[in-house]
């Protein structure tokens, strides 16, 4: 069985995030960057079908510059078989980057070529949590999807998924080749361990650049504004419920002004 | 602007961890008016993310003294806070090989000569009081009944609430830009709300304080170490009881305690991360640190972890917590005055040993501004032992001793001479 699991590099959102000047971007100077959280659960999955069965490839797939490297040499650290970069230009200057729907041809034909039995990715990546990418690839290859996994039972038959959604848990049967996105009570990743680390300082990071790929990038999105969370919060202590009461009436009249 | 709000005061203190807060509460209790400035919230640097563990059985009878006497100054904290700081869970030393089993045999001979409680446990008695550790590789322990750990966060909170009822004002977000220096004598500290003057500064910077000296062209040589422990989530397989001793095994450089059900695990390694504080931005936050999944220090803290803890691996639910260390080349704090910079107190580097220290630091310091003096024995804590010192003038030459010694300091094995302290 072969997993495929796109991972997203993206900052580390318990940072402090500040704005580009052209307020077109975040300013990453300074700013650690992280696999998304939620690829990383996809990726601890992987590994783990791959600890509970024979013969599992787990391939780990970034889409980026040479800075990637970094996070798919994590990936090989916490287990993955193989990495493989997407070569493409930085784009974090295009104001348009890559768009979930970009990302979405760019794994189609990464499907096509590695031929995977399940895609595994994150439910959406908490840069612009746009949770779009794994439905559009699903559609795309025609392939069944099972978003939101909070558990994933690999069957002889296919995938059971109980899945995350707003009025319960749902548990769905899919057949393989499938594309299912993680949510985040799927599992805690794992952190490397000391062999785990050094073996994978060894092993080569695959590439292929958009050329070989011969998939043209066409943005959908054009990012014409980000403006910043407000930061100001204020606390102020209540001596009872009526003053309280007060307290919240006031924000509220702030709020609706 | 910033004139508009001239303000004076005793003593400022610059930085609001442990050792400032501590300083500035002594001070306050002795009738000072104390200003303490802080870059960023209140123990929100190293104090915020310490284990907190104390050992008072150290190489020399004074830093033993210092850290006794903190014991009931505490004590003391608790009630006027009515907070719990010290939980005394009893500490543990083990020794797997034979040269760590002689230091244990040394330690308990030089513990029993000033009548400190300590003595050798065997192992049947360790896998009974431990059972969640791996015994049965032990050549020897021994136990303190007296020790355990200051809970850093409640230690914040009782330094701040005395001090405050003894008049400290304390003023958050608002780091030092420079100081004012009049005739080679430091009288104030620039603010963006204004410069504060006071005859007297001090310079609590932890892991920035070298960077405060040297606005007052003084060299101090301490260099900001990462450190890193994790802290298992509770396990039902496991339990740790919140009053299982604290753990020092040396030879695996690891120490360990209780921490809500679970247990902190943390270690001095041969290795560590160096920090130019100069060249990080203005609003770091040092709670936002944070370990990769494939942290090469970490991974070795779990691979020492697993080989005393056989529970612990990559895969066991757990918090890991990074931080920053203050060290110096020798381990021990700079605690006064420089020659050439009057004015300016320094209270700074001790190297992982901040959170039990600073009560009994708040008292030296708070001698040493209002009089001059201290009864303590404070030679081996002096601020200017290393002044215009050949090979420790340099930052490169600095950071390199700073860093030995933070390798040495579980690694060197000691013999028979006085020696590192051991926490």
């Amino acid at each position: 069985m072969k997993i495929l699991v796109p991972t997203k590099r993206v900052p580390d959102t318990d940072q402090k995030i500040r704005l580009r000047d052209d307020r077109r971007g975040i300013d990453i100077e300074h700013l650690p960057f992280v696999i998304n959280p939620f690829d990383a659960i996809a990726l601890e999955e992987a590994i783990r079908i791959g600890e509970q069965q024979d013969s599992v490839e787990v391939l780990a797939v970034g889409i980026g510059t040479e800075l990637y490297e970094t996070e798919l040499r994590t990936a090989l650290a916490m287990g993955a078989d193989r990495a493989l970069l997407v070569e493409v230009p930085d784009y974090s200057d295009a104001h348009a980057g890559l768009d979930s729907w970009n990302v979405a041809c760019l794994l189609r034909e990464i499907a096509h070529r590695e031929e995977p039995d399940l895609i595994l990715m994150g439910k959406q990546a908490v840069d612009d949590d746009a949770s779009q990418a794994a439905q559009f690839l699903a559609a795309l290859l025609n392939w069944p999807q099972a978003t939101f996994a909070s558990t994933i039972e690999i069957q002889p038959e296919g995938a059971r998924v109980a899945r995350e959604t707003d009025s319960g848990i749902e548990t769905i049967q899919i057949g393989l080749p499938a594309v299912i996105s993680t949510d985040l009570r799927l599992n805690e990743p794992r952190y490397a361990s000391l062999p785990s680390i050094l073996k994978s300082r060894k092993k080569p990071i695959e590439r292929i650049s958009l050329a070989d790929l011969d998939v043209p990038l066409e943005p959908r999105i054009k990012i014409l504004n980000m403006e910043a969370v407000s930061a100001h919060r204020s606390c102020q202590f209540a001596d009872n419920v009526e003053q309280l009461v007060e307290f919240l009436e006031r924000d509220r009249e702030q709020e609706e002004e | 602007m910033a004139e508009a709000s001239r303000q004076t005061a005793d003593v400022i203190v610059i930085g609001g961890g442990v050792a400032g807060l501590s300083t500035a509460m002594q001070l306050a209790r002795r009738g000072a008016s104390v200003i303490v400035v802080e870059r960023d919230r209140l123990g929100n640097g190293s104090s915020g993310r310490a284990a907190g563990l104390l050992g008072q059985l150290r190489g020399t009878t004074a830093a033993t003294r210092m850290l006794m006497d903190g014991v009931d100054i505490v004590k003391e904290l608790e009630q006027q806070a009515d907070v719990d700081i010290f939980v005394q869970t009893g500490s543990l030393r083990v020794a797997a090989t034979a040269e760590r089993a002689q230091e244990i045999t040394d330690l308990v001979e030089m513990g029993k000569s000033i009548d400190f409680e300590i003595d050798h446990l065997d192992n049947r008695q360790v896998a009974e009081f431990l059972p969640y550790m791996k015994t049965d590789d032990l050549l020897d322990a021994c136990y303190c009944p007296t020790d355990g750990h200051l809970q850093p966060a409640e230690l914040v909170s009782a330094y701040i609430k005395v001090g405050r009822s003894k008049g400290v004002e304390y003023r958050t977000d608002s780091p030092c830009q420079g100081l004012v220096i009049e005739a080679g004598k430091v009288t104030g500290v620039k603010t963006a709300e204004g410069t504060l003057y006071a005859p007297a500064i001090v310079n609590a910077g932890g892991p920035w304080s070298y960077l405060l000296a040297e606005m007052a062209e003084a060299t101090l040589p301490t260099a900001a170490l990462g450190h890193v422990y994790l802290t298992t989530r509770p396990d039902e397989n496991n339990p740790v009881d919140r009053l299982s001793p604290a753990i020092r095994d040396r030879h695996l450089r690891l120490y360990a305690r209780p921490e809500s059900g679970g247990l902190i695990v943390g270690m001095y390694g041969e290795e560590t991360v160096e920090h130019d504080m100069e060249t990080l931005p203005d609003d770091f936050d040092m709670s936002a640190l944070k370990a990769r999944p494939d942290n090469l220090h970490l991974a070795m803290l779990i691979d020492a972890a697993e080989k005393r803890f056989p529970w612990i691996n990559p895969r066991t639910p757990m918090t890991v917590t990074v931080g920053i260390m203050t060290f110096t080349p020798d381990g021990k704090p700079f605690c006064g005055i420089m020659p050439d910079v009057e004015g300016l107190y320094h209270c700074s580097g001790f190297s992982g040993h901040g959170i039990v220290q600073s009560p009994a630091i708040g008292v030296i310091m708070a001698d040493l501004v209002l009089e001059g003096t201290t009864s303590y024995d404070i030679e081996a804590i002096e601020a200017d032992r290393y002044f215009e010192m050949p090979g420790f003038q340099q930052r490169s030459d600095i950071k390199d001793r700073c860093y030995q010694m933070q390798a040495a300091y579980y690694g060197t094995v000691e013999g028979g001479s006085e020696s590192t302290d051991e926490s």
